[in-house]
């Protein structure tokens, strides 16, 4: 018994670890996912009248792509700091693992939730521009308002990261 | 119902879509035309010159607008989630041929000839069908409860001779398949806007009714349930002046549209004036989502539009036909959507 609680303690340091990572890139690039998906159905709508509109579309459907990356970001930089992605040896209390955890969750949060309500923007900018190509400019700030708020919880991801003593 | 994000595809080929229809410049340079070739070389330049290389006479030309709205309804109903938003919006033309196969009927029997000429291929029953089933009395396989409908409206032909009771039975199932059409798609919008299109439709039966002196009891059955407005208080005001319908209204959406009619007009224009209002009025409530990314309401609001689109170019080649008035013919014109 006590050897099992020994071990526990070992190994809940760097899967907690693990957890906040598969938190970071599974939320924000589920969110992504789903925002693109939301945008994609609205260029494919206007393409099918207009299939000059790709490149203007294109633009669009990207942006919502973004969160993913900030989780993935993420993850790589809290596997590192727990010194997970090399073949050496890991120790981490449960705490250090715990606080990494916590860290990864901002991005998580923040990037679901704001890549799917920027593939609603994009879309809606998406249908702005099958009647007014020209206002492709201000078709893209309005979705890439949305990006702030994964931005922030990027920041703050890597702000707590940096913030933790191992 | 399908869930509302399965309409982000069909309300973005909605608005790619509305290019196609006709702007306000595009309608005024037809008002301004000399003749019908005038009218033909502008529409050749739209979305009509595919349709318009086929035809070659004045006489064609309703069947081409027909062959239009045609192929807008089947490309619409290929990819819209719910089939029911495009067949509500083709009852019309469902009950329309019920009308016309059950007078033609009628005429027959009384020695007259069949007027399958005014049939029209738009409504979401397939024409032939309904064509054979009512031909060959099997009415048990037409849809929208006309198995019922049919042999009532013929009986009551045979014992009364009363095309207009039996014309009024239609309508009033036409209103209520609509009702029940948009309660299945369990969208409030769409509820909302068929409950309108009844509303709108009682006051324009009662305008008509007080044309030729009906009292509140005798147009009461004219009236459709279903609507917002209790039609016992609607048909109320088919004793007072139309002057004042606008403020009793007040308390629904119409009054305010009511009250903006000039009623200074004789009326036959009163009537047109008021049928204007009424399908401007509907677009404009139904066109309320048009902001939407994923509202199912986009898809009504541009088959209205685009049926309203028709019908100012019927209403044009009609005018042009009769050396009309071009300003009379501005005021009759019905918004655009674009």
């Amino acid at each position: 018994m006590e050897t099992m609680l020994s071990t526990i303690s070992e190994q809940l340091g760097p899967m907690l670890v693990i957890l906040g990572a598969a938190l970071a890139v599974g939320f924000a690039g589920s969110g992504s996912a789903w925002g693109i998906g939301i945008a994609n159905e609205a260029a494919a709508g206007i393409m099918t009248e207009d299939p000059k509109k790709f490149g203007y579309a294109l633009v669009l459907l990207a942006l919502p792509g973004t969160q993913g990356i900030y989780g993935l970001l993420v993850a790589v930089l809290a596997l590192q700091k727990a010194g997970l992605l090399g073949a050496g040896d890991v120790s981490l209390t449960v705490w250090q693992g715990l606080g990494i955890c916590f860290a990864c969750l901002p991005i998580a949060i923040s990037g679901f939730y704001s890549a799917i309500w920027q593939g609603k923007s994009s879309a809606a900018s998406i249908l702005m521009i099958s009647k007014r190509p020209e206002q492709i400019g201000k078709a893209v700030i309005l979705p890439a308002m949305c990006e702030t708020y994964a931005v922030f919880g990027l920041l703050v991801s890597i702000l707590m990261l940096n913030g933790i003593k191992l | 119902m399908s869930s509302q994000e399965a309409y982000g595809y069909a309300v973005a080929r909605i608005r790619a879509m509305e290019h196609r229809l006709l702007d306000s410049g595009v309608l005024q340079r037809m008002i301004d035309a000399e003749d019908f070739s005038s009218i033909l070389k502008i529409l050749g330049e739209t979305s009509y010159s595919s349709e318009l290389s086929s035809q070659t006479t004045e006489s064609d030309f309703d069947k081409t607008l027909e062959a239009d709205l045609h192929n807008i309804y089947e490309e619409i109903y290929a990819f819209v989630p719910d089939k029911s938003l495009v067949d509500i919006m083709r009852l019309q033309y469902d009950f329309h041929n019920v009308k016309v196969l059950l007078k033609s009927m009628f005429n027959v029997r009384a020695g007259g000839k069949k007027r399958w000429d005014l049939l029209t291929s738009l409504g979401s029953y397939p024409l032939d069908d309904m064509i054979t089933n009512v031909e060959s009395e099997e009415y048990r396989l037409l849809p929208f409860g006309l198995s019922t409908l049919l042999p009532k409206c013929i009986t009551i032909w045979e014992q009364s001779k009363d095309v207009l009771e039996v014309e009024r039975l239609i309508d009033k199932r036409m209103f209520e398949v609509m009702l029940e059409k948009a309660k299945e798609l369990d969208m409030p919008g769409i509820i909302s806007w068929v409950k309108a299109r009844t509303d709108g439709e009682n006051i324009r039966t009662l305008l008509r009714l007080k044309r030729f002196n009906f009292d509140a009891s005798k147009a009461l059955p004219f009236l459709h349930e279903g609507g917002d407005i209790d039609i016992n208080m609607l048909v109320s005001l088919i004793t007072e002046p139309f002057e004042t319908w606008g403020r009793a209204l007040e308390f629904s959406d119409f009054g305010k549209m009511i009250g903006s009619i000039d009623v200074s007009c004789g009326f036959s224009d009163l009537i047109l004036s008021l049928e204007k209002a009424l399908e401007d009025f509907y677009l404009e409530k139904i066109g309320a989502g048009r902001y939407s990314s994923s509202d199912p309401a986009n898809i009504p609001a541009y088959l209205w539009a685009k049926e309203m689109e028709i019908k100012n170019i019927r209403v044009i080649m009609v005018s042009k036909r009769n050396k009309g008035d071009k300003d009379k013919l501005r005021g009759l014109m019905r918004h655009g959507y674009v």
